[in-house]
């Protein structure tokens, strides 16, 4: 089921189990798919895998990659986080204007920024963990309630510039990598221990199994909800703060288009959004995949209109391929 | 020993709305005794079990541990001062391992955050106390009810609890299951922890018990000592009056060979769960089926339903071949299985009760403006005196009801439906002995009106009570076919045994 049962069973199989074992991995289906598609795309468009270009998709995907990985602990959890884009953006004009009108130092703006949304994502937490309210009416509410906020404070103009000394963050490489993509891939491993390793990632595999056997086990069930949908802000926060580097301006509209895509990255990875179900590679491999088709029709001068409809396509032969094999 | 009770309840009084659920209760539980808690569905066990593991809160009243009062306001506050509670409903986390069940919450840490070959050593010796049989890294989902139940088990010892409420812990295991369960409490006391045994089950009452309390109607209405109780006491301590027979056997009519065959199952197979199963229903008879779990009756009862094809075999009713791809063929075909779980596959929690006994019938009850609720109350009113089924008002969810009530309301679904075969999987499991008696006499009723009965159950003493015929499985083949009153227990066990 989980990457955790293949670590677990790993004791005393031989070789060919192995290679079984692996092919059983939830990941794995979506793997080939993401290696199958690159190499048709690089068939056709043989510059899809210079450096340059694949510095480009990491690059976009990281973004939607960090929301996508806070959103995959919510799932995981049984719940929906709508307001991300909306925190996003908010955090991002946030820590923008701190930069920019408080002149504070730059690298304390991003942690400033993700405690900000951090606090957006417990405003969420608290309310549905105590009163349990449904995740979908609390966070569509709170989505439009950040949207305005942004708008009130930013009357809709973007904040800029924002100083070649912060741009830093979002526009230099080390080794190669991008900062975005560093961080990323970053988030994502600690993500992958803390829920293989920690009880608090367990904790939240249960709840979304079976909350009643959560709380009967005496699982704090209330306070993991909350800690979820802070982390789910926080690095939405992040993601927002990031790209505002990499623009050089924090731009009210930005992550408005991000919540569809990384829902869609959760669910092609293998999360479920019944909950209990899913994994952090999953997440970060179907991040690559939307990344690799979207930059791969653009390669293909595929019209952007035709990029959504391939998307939808996508995600439903993920959920269909999904069902064939349960049913096996 | 010392002579300070483990556990001190004082005059707990609990109500739920209006209703009140437990009035003054008192108990005590000893270090190192068995403490068994009886009564009817609805007496207030549950709710006072409830109140001890932290998962409801006493509205007056004390509860003393050790001597020292305390008061628990979740599950974990419980489980922190030694209490931990194996509950009645199966609540486990499928897609986890078995190891992972039983430690969650407890996972020992290393360098790296938790250390699965640790938890899994752990959690093998907690399980292997109980059974020893399960792998423990085998995801929950993949063992059967029994077993499940045991790993539950287990995991209310791995807190380390010296005080252990069981709740209906045998209602999900065969005999053989059970006796490893005894097995475990006898150890378990011997180490001088206590158990709050809460079943249905009067033998096993008397075997295990060091005391016993009966609960009716919320109150405590009397202690007694297991060496002078009887069954026939404890029933009618429980039912407050006096329970006629405890059989119900000699009110089955004999001679149904003469009857047409109503259902014929012809070679029916369906790979790795049941094989080469024949058998012929009679009009107005009623078949059990016996078996372990896991000897695929419930496979073979959901795939006559249709839920499940079979590869193989042919099902004829009525001298017709039928085909049930999905069950609303099979309700066509006047063919109705009840299933096992009723809370997960039965159940509609919050629908009210007329609503769940009309929702298979509900196109009787269409009107100009949509479906008539009123009629729906007044079309359910007959089931409730006939069937013997309370509550006090047709239209509160079913949710509220006791679970006896809640299977009885289920079974007036299907009759509303005027089926011809019922299939019924553990119709009595986890419901009091006198509703399991008006549940019996029921079915004994329909019978005598001409529907025929396919009774699933892993309890021979009540296979052997209502059946006309038994239908022997085990580890899916069918092991023999014979008449009721022509078998013992011991017969049965040794028939599914060769």
């Amino acid at each position: 089921m989980t990457n955790i049962n293949s670590i677990e069973s790993q004791s005393g199989s031989s070789a060919m189990d192995r290679v079984k074992q692996v092919f059983r991995m939830d990941a794995i289906g979506i793997l080939i798919a993401l290696i199958v598609l690159c190499a048709a795309i690089t068939i056709v468009a043989p510059h899809f895998l210079s450096g340059y270009n694949l510095t480009v998709l990491t690059r976009q995907a990281s973004f939607v990659g960090l929301i996508a990985l806070g959103q995959t602990l919510v799932l995981l959890i049984g719940g929906i986080d709508l307001s991300v884009g909306a925190n996003s953006a908010l955090s991002a004009v946030v820590g923008a204007l701190l930069l920019t009108m408080y002149g504070v130092n730059p690298y304390l703006v991003i942690p400033l920024t993700m405690a900000f949304g951090m606090f957006l994502g417990l405003i969420n937490g608290a309310i549905i963990a105590n009163m349990r309210l449904s995740p979908f009416i609390v966070t569509l509410a709170t989505w439009e309630i950040f949207a305005g906020l942004n708008l009130v404070i930013t009357e809709g103009y973007p904040v800029r510039p924002l100083g070649a000394e912060f741009n830093w963050f979002g526009q230099a490489s080390i080794l190669g990598l991008p900062i975005p993509v560093l961080t990323f891939l970053l988030v994502a491993v600690i993500l992958t221990w803390a829920l293989g390793y920690t009880r608090f990632g367990r904790n939240i595999y249960s709840i979304g199994g079976n909350r009643t056997a959560a709380i009967l086990v005496g699982i704090r069930v209330a306070r993991v909800e909350l800690f979820v949908y802070g982390i789910s802000g926080m690095l939405a926060a992040l993601a927002g703060i990031l790209y505002a580097s990499r623009m050089d301006s924090a731009q009210p509209s930005v992550g408005e288009a991000w919540l569809m895509p990384a829902i869609t990255a959760a669910i092609i990875g293998g999360t479920s959004l019944s909950g209990g179900q899913g994994t952090i590679v999953g997440t970060v491999l179907g991040t690559l995949l939307m990344a690799a088709l979207s930059n791969g029709m653009s390669l293909l001068n595929v019209s952007g209109f035709w990029e959504r409809v391939v998307v939808g396509g996508v995600v439903l032969i993920a959920v269909l391929i999904d069902f064939i094999r349960r049913r096996r | 020993m010392s002579d300070i009770p483990a556990l001190e309840v004082h005059g707990v009084s609990k109500k739920f709305g209006n209703a009140h659920a437990l009035r003054d209760v008192s108990l005590t539980l000893r270090k190192g005794e068995v403490h068994s808690v009886i009564g009817e569905n609805g007496a207030g066990k549950s709710t006072l079990m409830g109140i001890i593991c932290g998962r409801l809160q006493p509205d007056t009243g004390t509860l003393q541990r050790d001597g020292k009062q305390v008061r628990f306001a979740s599950p974990r506050e419980a489980q922190s001062s030694g209490i931990a509670i194996a509950p009645q409903e199966l609540n486990v986390l499928p897609m986890l391992s078995v190891a992972e069940n039983i430690m969650i919450g407890a996972q020992p840490r290393g360098t790296f955050g938790i250390s699965w070959s640790e938890t899994r050593k752990l959690a093998e010796q907690f399980l292997h106390e109980i059974d020893e049989d399960i792998d423990t890294s085998t995801p929950m989902g993949e063992l059967s009810a029994a077993h499940q139940q045991l790993v539950q088990i287990a995991r209310a010892t791995a807190s380390h609890a010296d005080v252990l409420i069981f709740d209906e812990p045998t209602a999900m295991l065969t005999d053989r299951e059970a006796e490893k369960l005894f097995l475990f409490i006898a150890r378990f006391k011997q180490r001088g922890g206590s158990v709050l045994y809460v079943s249905h089950r009067l033998n096993e009452i008397l075997e295990l018990s060091d005391s016993i309390s009966v609960l009716r109607d919320g109150e405590l209405v009397a202690q007694i000592d297991p060496a002078e109780a009887t069954k026939e006491k404890m029933v009618n301590l429980m039912a407050g009056r006096e329970v006629k027979s405890l059989h119900i056997s000699g009110l089955r009519k004999q001679n149904n060979d003469q009857r047409e065959t109503v259902l014929s199952v012809q070679n029916l197979t369906r790979k790795g769960e049941f094989e080469d199963i024949s058998f012929d229903l009679r009009k107005g008879e009623i078949l059990a089926i016996s078996g372990l779990i896991g000897s695929g009756r419930t496979e073979l009862g959901k795939c006559l339903f249709g839920l499940q094809p079979p590869d193989s075999g042919k099902v004829l009713i009525n001298g017709r071949e039928v085909v049930h791809s999905s069950p609303s063929d099979a309700i066509q075909n006047g063919l109705i299985y009840l299933p096992e779980e009723r809370k997960k596959e039965g159940l509609f929690p919050l629908l009210s009760v007329a609503e769940n006994i009309c929702i298979a019938s509900l196109d009787r009850f269409k009107g100009l403006f949509g479906l008539r609720q009123g009629a729906m109350v007044k079309r359910s009113a007959p089931y409730f005196s006939s069937m013997k089924l309370k509550a006090a008002d047709p239209s509160i969810p079913i949710s509220t009801l006791s679970g006896g009530n809640q299977q009885k309301a289920i079974i007036a679904r299907w009759l509303m439906k005027e089926c011809d075969i019922l299939i019924l999987d553990e119709p009595t499991r986890g419901i009091d002995v006198n509703a399991k008696f008006e549940i019996q006499a029921l079915l004994t009723e329909l019978t005598d009106k001409g529907l025929s009965i396919v009774f699933i159950s892993s309890e021979l003493q009540e296979v052997l009570d209502v059946s006309d015929r038994i239908l022997v499985m085990h580890e899916g083949k069918m092991k023999g076919l014979v008449e009721t009153n022509s078998v013992t227990q011991e017969r049965l066990l040794q028939i599914a045994m060769t």
